[in-house]
Formats: C-alpha cells, structure tokens, sequence
C-alpha cells in the first residue's frame, strides 16, 4: 500500500515535513483520526513502515475500524501511563454523548455542562463528588461542587491533548471518534468481564484494582505525567474560613 | 475609538434613543399572517376597520376558541400593533371616516420569517442572477450614453438603478440564503429525530436526505460562482465608465453592488464548507455508530459501565515525556559593592563680587557730567537712554540724588519744568562740576 502512495522506504516517510511532529505526537499518547488531515493520511499511506518502525520500539501502532491511529507501548523502551480516574469518568461521559443522535444535530459538538449533565445522570451527585474528590473530609457543597466542575474541566482539557476532543470555543466541545476507546469493554458481544480480561491481555487496558485503586490524586498515570497540571485549590481558604466562622 | 466604532456606537444611540421594543403574542403573530396571507388571496393592499376585525374573529376562533368579547378585542390588537408600527392607517382622512390599513414593512419582514417562503433553490437563484444579469447590462448601456459632467444622467440613470433594482435583486437573494440556513438547521433536527425515533431503520432517509442537501448546496454554490464572475465584470465595467467620467457617487453605488455580491459568494462557500463537515460527520456516525450497534445496546452498556457496574479500568497510552531542551546558562555579571561616595559634598563659601547698582549709576553720572551735561534734565536724558522705559520714573529721582552728590546744582527760585528724555519732566538744575573734595564719601553728604 505504501508504495503505491510514493514511500518506498522508511527513509521517505522519516523525511516527510509532518513526520517529526506526528511522531511526539503519538509518543505522548495522541490520538489521530481523519480530522488531524496530513496527519492521519501520512499514517494511512505509511502505515506498513511505520509499524515496523514503532514495534522496535517495543510499540504497536494501532489503527481502528472507526477511523482513527495510537500507539500502544507494550514493553519497556517507551513509557506509558494510564488514564487518570476522572478521565476515565470524563472519557466515558464522553463517548456517551458521541453515541447521542442529539449530538449530531450540531455536527458532534457538545457543550461542558453537557458532559457534566451526563455524569450527573450516570452516576448521581453525591457519587460523582465522591468519586472525584475521594480525600475531602468535610465538604460544603457549593464548594465541593465547584471543585467538581474544575476537574470535570481540567479533564477534558487533558483528553483533548489525547485527541479524544477537540476545545472550541465558549467551552463547546467536538467529540472524536477516539471516544470509542472509552466503550471498547462493552462493544462486542462478549460479556464485558470477558472482553476487559482481552483488552488487558493486549495491553489496552490496565484494571484498576492492579493499580491500587487509582484516584486522580493516587494514580499511577498521575506520577507518571509530567503533563499533569496541578488543580489550583483556591477553596481550601474558603472552607478555613468556615471553619474560623464555626 | 476609531471611525468605524464611532459610527457603531452612533447607530445604536440614534436606536436607543427612539426606545424601539416589541412585543407579540401568538394571537398577534397569527392575526399579521392571517392578513398577509388573505392580502395574497383576494389582491388586497389595504384592510378595512371591518375586515380587520372580520380577520381578527376568525384568527380568535381557531386559536383560542374560548375567548369572549372579540370585537373589543380586535380593537385592542388594532391599537397595539399600530403602537409597534406594524400596523399604519393610510387612508388619511383621520376622524371623517373609518381608516384602511396596510402591513408596515417590519410586520411583513416578521410575516416572512414565520411563513418560511424565500429559501433559495435553483430557480429562484437562476432567475434572480438572470434579472440582474440584465439589469446591470441595461446600466452598462446608459452609463456608455452618459456625458461626462452631466450628474444628472448619471444619478438616474446609473446611480439610481444601481441602488433601487440591483440592491433590491441583490437583498432577494441574501434574503433567500437566510432562509435556506434556517431550513438547514431544521433538517439537521430532522435527521437527529429521525434516529432517535428508529435509529438503524432512520439510516436510509438519512443519508437520502444528506445527499439531497449536499447535491442542492453544491448546485447552488456553482451557479453562484459562474454568475459571479459575469456580474463583477459587468459592475467593473460600469465603476470603470463611471470614474472615467468624474460620477463619484455612481462609481461608489457600483462599488457597494460588488461588495454585495462578494458577500453573497462568500455564503455559498462557506456554507458549503459547513456542510461538507457535518455530512462527513454523520456518514461516519451512520457507519460507525449506528450499523455496527443495530440495536443500539452500546448507549445501554456504556451508560451501566459508567454507573459503575464492572470492575474498573484504565485506558493505557504513550507517556514518553516531552523532550527537555536547557537553555543555555548566562553567567551574571558581578555588580559593584554599593558604597557611599567619597567626594566632598559640602563646598566652601566663594566671594561673589556682584554689580553694584550704585556705583554703576554713579559712574553714569559722571560720565555724563564729563560730556558736558549741563543741567540736571540734561544728565536724567543721557542716563535713562540705557535704562529700561519701565524704570525711567524711579531711575530720575536716583539720577537727581547722585547728580546733587557730584556736582554743584543751582535753582532759579521757580525752576522750570524740562522735558527729560521721553515722557519724564523734572524740575531743572543747571550744574557745575564739584570740586573732588565734595564728591560723595568724600564729605558727610
């Protein structure tokens, strides 16, 4: 396939101008679809090199039935990390909207309270404020649900930088078929039990139990990135404060 | 705030300040379309009080049915959409008898937007770009037959077409896209409904429906393009004759009409890039979504994984981190100790020999006494020459006191008044060296 498309040899796809970037790109696990244009077609007509290329690295360059590319360490050469608790919450929320007819009306673009609906719908308040801010002793509830928002925010940001979505502007969000990942356990015919012990072998996915239970303030991924950004915790003043009025 | 600011805020104080606002039930709503629409049927361009009513009845009846006292009613309506100009009396003839009425402009642009009946196709644009294909000839030929200097010809004939029938061609066609977007939006509703109320089943007629639509933009937008290029020829054509001849304002009219019509290509393209994105996002959301989950389980599955049911996971991805490039140290430079200066700060008292005014005047004197001034009026002259004309008066008293210090005066017993140089007169001496021992410092004065 690739010699039809004009790269002969290896040498010619390292030489093309948008290697190099889509290269750390996918190092730092992104996800590119057919809306990443050059990027996706120099995967598309490379792909036979740039397998190979990558399972020296102890990689898997993976290509999706729904259109889009990652890469998938599976030794020890290139670092991976694994997805945040929240992101996994957020991702799935995510996918959820991307599966929605109502989202097609405006051409897959979602807006933040959206996702934050959804969530809500899924799992309950309570549980999302447990689930996200697991150390929180005594919560106000105005703050605790402030503090929800940000993360839910700082989230998605973070799984934009994967190629899951795409920020607009005004918060408006645009899904990515990389969503699908998040629904991969469920999407066969299989029993999910059976379907996530196959992701697992393939290195997919890691169970959470295998992490110690990992929270976004313990995650394994978390130690590991040194993209994660630091939450601002500006309310911790505001429950002193409570606490001085107490 | 630059000009074009400036003008923006301008427009909307000049609006504000008529404090315009509307406000429309549905009632109202449908009595201005029912009138819109009997207008059409029976080629009415006004209404009679009696017909209005009569409409105003009929439009109660199907709304609201239960509603009593329709007549007052109609009145009240009446009286509301005339407040909001919707309505206007044109008859004229006030109280003497009863008043025909006629839907104002901004009641039909409202009647238009709700009956939805300019949506661009492939006649309407044909035959609008037709009639302005031949408007802008007719002009061209009138422009070749206007002199140069001749403003009359040239607004009548060029200037004038050009913003009534071109822009209003133009403004039809504008107004036809608009309600194409609009017709967009519903379908795009159309097609989320469409899944939602039978998803795999929905998969034909949507992408019908897509196509439709795509084919229907793509048309559109090509005769946009070819009709473009032949009606900025023919607007170059009619600018270019038009500076020729010195008619500024017909050669700004046809510069408006080209930035209309740019305007109006624009849509077509972007609209089409528009569209382009959401038909490759639906195709794949058909393909991808719907028929590989005909029974749409994965939205149920997916929702329960997400509430919690299973055991939890973790998607793996690449984590190299990015490359780390150090910048290059720049030692700094070593600043001096801070210490306090050591050069004297205070310095000694110097001597200043200053000009004494005395001794300046004094020597003045002198000198004129030496020249041979002979009376006092005489010596005041010579030393106010070099003095200021502001301090003549003060410097004659001096003058007199040095000059009796000098030398010798002697006074009549009336001693006359002497002009002194300027506008200064003095009682005059007439003078005699002193002798050295009586000059001052010399005696006790």
């Amino acid at each position: 396939m690739s010699v039809d498309k004009g790269f002969a040899q290896l040498e010619d796809v390292i030489a093309d101008a948008d290697f190099p970037a889509l290269d750390l790109a996918l190092r730092r696990g992104r996800h590119v679809d057919r809306e990443d244009g050059g990027w996706y077609v120099l995967l598309l007509e490379a792909q036979d090199h740039l397998e190979a290329f990558y399972r020296r690295y102890g990689c898997e360059l993976v290509h999706k039935a729904d259109g889009y590319f990652y890469l998938l360490p599976s030794g020890e050469q290139l670092p991976r990390r694994q997805l945040l608790a929240v992101d996994m919450l957020v991702g799935q929320a995510l996918a959820l909207l991307y599966l929605d007819p109502a989202s097609i009306e405006r051409g897959g673009l979602v807006a933040r309270e959206q996702v934050i609906e959804q969530l809500v719908a899924a799992l309950g308040s309570d549980a999302l404020i447990g689930a996200l801010l697991p150390r929180r002793k005594r919560q106000d509830e105005q703050v605790a649900q402030r503090l929800v928002r940000a993360k839910i925010g700082e989230s998605i940001r973070r799984l934009a930088g994967l190629g899951f979505a795409e920020l607009g502007a005004e918060e408006q969000i645009r899904l990515r078929p990389a969503l699908l990942r998040f629904a991969e356990p469920v999407r066969g015919m299989a029993e999910p039990a059976e379907a996530l012990a196959q992701l697992v072998a393939q290195g997919e996915v890691t169970l959470a139990d295998a992490l110690g239970e990992p929270s976004d303030e313990t995650s394994a991924g978390e130690l590991e990135s040194p993209l994660e950004p630091e939450l601002p915790e500006p309310y911790e003043s505001d429950e002193d404060d409570d606490e001085a009025n107490a | 705030m630059s000009a074009q600011e400036q003008e923006f805020a301008q427009v909307l104080r000049a609006v504000a300040e008529r404090r315009p606002s509307l406000a429309l039930e549905t009632l109202d709503l449908a009595f201005l379309i029912a009138l819109r629409v009997r207008g059409h049927g029976a080629q009415l361009a006004s209404f009679s009080e009696v017909q209005l009513v009569d409409v105003f009845e009929q439009v109660c009846a199907l709304i609201e049915p239960a509603a009593e006292q329709r007549k007052k009613r109609a009145t009240y309506a009446l009286a509301r959409l005339r407040e909001q100009r919707l309505l206007v009396r044109v008859d004229g003839h006030g109280v003497v008898r009863s008043g025909e009425y006629a839907l104002t402009r901004l009641a039909s642009g409202i009647v238009d937007f709700y009956l939805d009946e300019d949506v661009l196709t492939r006649e309407s644009l044909t035959l609008l770009s037709a009639t302005l294909r031949s408007s802008l000839q007719q002009i061209v030929d009138a422009a070749q037959g206007c002199e140069r200097g001749d403003d009359a010809s040239w607004s009548e004939r060029v200037k004038g077409p050009l913003q009534v029938t071109v822009a209003e061609l133009i403004a039809g066609i504008e107004r036809r896209q608009r309600g194409l977007d609009g017709r967009q939006e519903e379908f795009q509703l159309e097609i989320r409904r469409l899944l939602e109320a039978s998803w795999f089943e929905a998969i034909e007629r949507c992408q019908s429906l897509l196509e439709a639509t795509g084919a229907t933009l793509r048309e559109l937008n090509e005769i946009l393009l070819r009709d473009s290029s032949v009606l900025l020829a023919l607007l170059h054509d009619i600018e270019e004759l038009a500076a020729n001849s010195g008619a500024t304002e017909a050669e700004q009219a046809a510069l408006q009409v080209v930035d209309q019509v740019d305007r109006i290509v624009a849509w077509g393209g972007s609209r089409q890039r528009a569209w382009s994105e959401y038909f490759q996002y639906v195709h794949r959301y058909l393909r991808d979504v719907v028929r590989l989950d005909p029974t749409r389980a994965l939205t149920q599955r997916l929702r329960e994984q997400l509430s919690g049911n299973g055991r939890r996971f973790s998607l793996t991805v690449a984590g190299a981190p990015p490359i780390r490039l150090l910048r290059v140290v720049q030692p700094l430079a070593e600043r001096p100790p801070v210490s306090r200066p050591r050069a004297q700060r205070e310095r000694e008292p110097a001597p200043d020999r200053g000009i004494d005014p005395e001794a300046v005047l004094t020597a003045r004197v002198r000198s004129a006494l030496d020249d041979g001034a002979a009376s006092l009026a005489d010596v005041t002259d010579r030393v106010n020459a070099e003095v200021d004309e502001a301090e003549r008066f003060a410097m004659a008293g001096r003058v007199a006191q040095t000059t009796a210090r000098i030398a010798r005066a002697h006074a009549e017993r009336e001693r006359p008044w002497v002009q002194a140089g300027g506008e200064i007169e003095i009682e005059d001496w007439r003078l005699e060296r002193a002798r050295s021992g009586d000059e001052p410092g010399s005696s006790g004065g």
